[in-house]
């Protein structure tokens, strides 16, 4: 009765092929005036090169940081939530979410306030005599990775949210009526139970991290330089086709890699447990 | 002061969770702050206090025009994801179709590719390749990155709805059609909204595709903003980020009243 006849799929269907997946294709294949196969050679040879590998390092690694600080910022704040009976609890997580409808550029746009060189950060430092200049907070690494935690915190926090509402919360009490002290069950039960929702987070916190433009180009600066303010320099200011679309090669493989081993090490984790 | 209490029974997750928050809020709190201080630089503490950062916001002529073209993009985009991601949603949950998870596969790959990688495909092969205008290329790269969040929320509202009172109408004499307009879109509708909140969001905010695709006579708002902060340091970009705020501020009471927050956002990470 209710067959719903194929070609409602054919407008989606077009328009991703046409509009994406085709596109996609020819701009590792066919970019202009490349001929086929030059994308690969420069993609070997920016796996190789000092200043390639060093930013294709400094992206991973200042990713890898900053979903890390999200899970143990964000997994916290997903637990109590879920387990609290206060009335105010939906405030809170609401309160976590909202940042999500707000512009990256204007959540980024805070740490300049907070940390550029009049900013409150380094007033506070030398007004309570700590140093006697402010320290150069701004274009460091830390800048980028306060503002990159800033932004994907949310999807952390939501994604272990409905992994530990998921998990009984008869199982903490029957762990603690058993002997189990508050910090074993967290550690033995509740984190084990929602290994799904932490890969979830690993997965969005670290491709939203691997591939920010606003955090590096703001914070960042010229000094640290990671893939995605790479890819718009060679696509939009040097116009060199072969390195941009190399670029995006290894952007969306260095996705992909992290996100299959997280998937890959709970699996091994839920095993052992 | 709901986290005062575990705050108090649980001292480690507490502090955790407190920095979380302080880092998620109090920098948006110092855009504020800065939007009404009365000193010529983004500066700490504010000096004095004045609106005139707000005239200067609503005075800037490029601000303005983006503003425009930003909401125009998001609204088409928005609309174009739904008219395109609808039908495709409601074939696919109810529809017998061969290769049903390769094709639901491929609703949602824009979202697993990243979104700077779709901009400069899109660079290269529209504006470069075919020679076609940016604001083309920004609306196709709006709506492609739209479209898996238009399948994902309606689809979870349709997966909700009961098929029988569908076929119950059928059942009864109601046309296809009028089976469709009166029963199924109808249990559509808080799926449709939530889609469509969250498409308008995503779009307007949008930085990597606006950022690849972008062309002085079309400019959206977050592009022209970040290139402001570059070249000047004064508060007039604390008050248009806090007009932003204001009005995101309205959208999420919006969304919560109607279908409610975590409704909206749970469409995200299924």
């Amino acid at each position: 009765m209710s067959r719903k006849p194929a070609w409602l799929l054919l407008p989606g269907l077009v328009f991703i092929l046409l509009g994406f997946a085709i596109p996609s294709v020819a701009m590792l294949l066919a970019p202009p005036g490349v001929s086929t196969g030059d994308v690969f050679v420069r993609f070997g040879e920016m796996l190789t090169d000092p200043y390639s590998l060093a930013i294709i390092g400094r992206t991973l690694g200042l990713g890898l940081i900053t979903t890390v600080t999200c899970l143990v910022l964000g997994f916290p704040i997903a637990y109590l939530l879920a387990r609290s009976t206060s009335r105010f609890a939906g405030m809170w997580l609401a309160l976590a979410i909202f940042p999500l409808l707000l512009s990256n550029v204007v959540r980024t746009f805070g740490w300049i306030v907070l940390l550029g060189s009049q900013g409150a950060i380094g007033q506070l430092i030398t007004g309570l005599g700590l140093a006697p200049e402010a320290p150069q907070l701004l274009y460091t690494e830390l800048a980028v990775v306060l503002g990159m935690t800033q932004l994907f915190l949310p999807l952390a926090i939501i994604s272990c949210y409905s992994a530990v509402a998921q998990v009984d919360p008869g199982l903490d009490d029957a762990a603690r009526g058993l002997g189990a002290s508050r910090t074993r069950t967290l550690w033995t039960i509740v984190l084990p139970l929602s290994a799904p929702g932490l890969v979830v987070a690993t997965t969005l916190v670290f491709a939203g991290a691997a591939t920010a433009y606003t955090t590096p180009y703001l914070l960042g600066g010229s000094s640290q330089r990671m893939l995605a303010t790479e890819l718009y320099n060679y696509s939009n200011v040097t116009v060199d086709w072969a390195s941009a679309s190399a670029t995006a090669l290894i952007m969306t493989l260095l996705v992909f890699l992290v996100s299959g081993l997280s998937s890959l090490l709970s699996r091994g984790k839920s095993v052992q447990s | 002061m709901s986290l005062t209490k575990p705050t108090n029974a649980r001292p480690v997750l507490g502090t955790l969770a407190v920095l979380g928050y302080i880092i998620m809020i109090v920098p948006i709190l110092f855009v504020v702050s800065t939007a009404f201080s009365a000193g010529r630089t983004v500066s700490f503490p504010p000096k004095g206090f004045t609106l005139d950062w707000f005239g200067a916001a609503l005075g800037n002529n490029s601000f303005m025009s983006a503003l425009g073209s930003s909401m125009q993009l998001a609204l088409i985009a928005t609309a174009l994801a739904l008219a395109i991601g609808v039908p495709a949603t409601i074939a696919m949950h109810r529809g017998k179709i061969p290769g049903k998870s390769i094709v639901q596969g491929l609703f949602l790959s824009p979202l697993v590719v990243p979104e700077l990688v779709v901009g400069l495909a899109l660079y290269q092969q529209i504006m470069v390749v075919l020679g076609l205008g940016n604001s083309v290329a920004l609306l196709i790269g709006h709506t492609a990155i739209l479209l898996p969040y238009a399948v994902r929320v309606t689809g979870a509202s349709l997966a909700l709805a009961d098929p029988a009172i569908e076929e119950a109408a059928r059942g009864l004499g109601a046309s296809p059609l009028r089976a469709f307009f009166t029963v199924t879109l109808p249990l559509l509708r808080p799926g449709i909204f939530s889609a469509a909140l969250l498409s308008f969001v995503t779009s307007f905010n949008n930085v990597p595709l606006s950022l690849l695709l972008q062309d002085r006579q079309f400019r959206t708002l977050p592009v022209t903003m970040l290139d402001y902060i570059q070249q000047n340091y004064d508060p007039t970009i604390a008050a248009m980020s806090t007009l932003l705020l204001a009005a995101t501020v309205v959208v999420a009471i919006i969304a919560e009243r109607t279908v409610g927050f975590a409704k909206i956002f749970g469409g995200i990470n299924k």
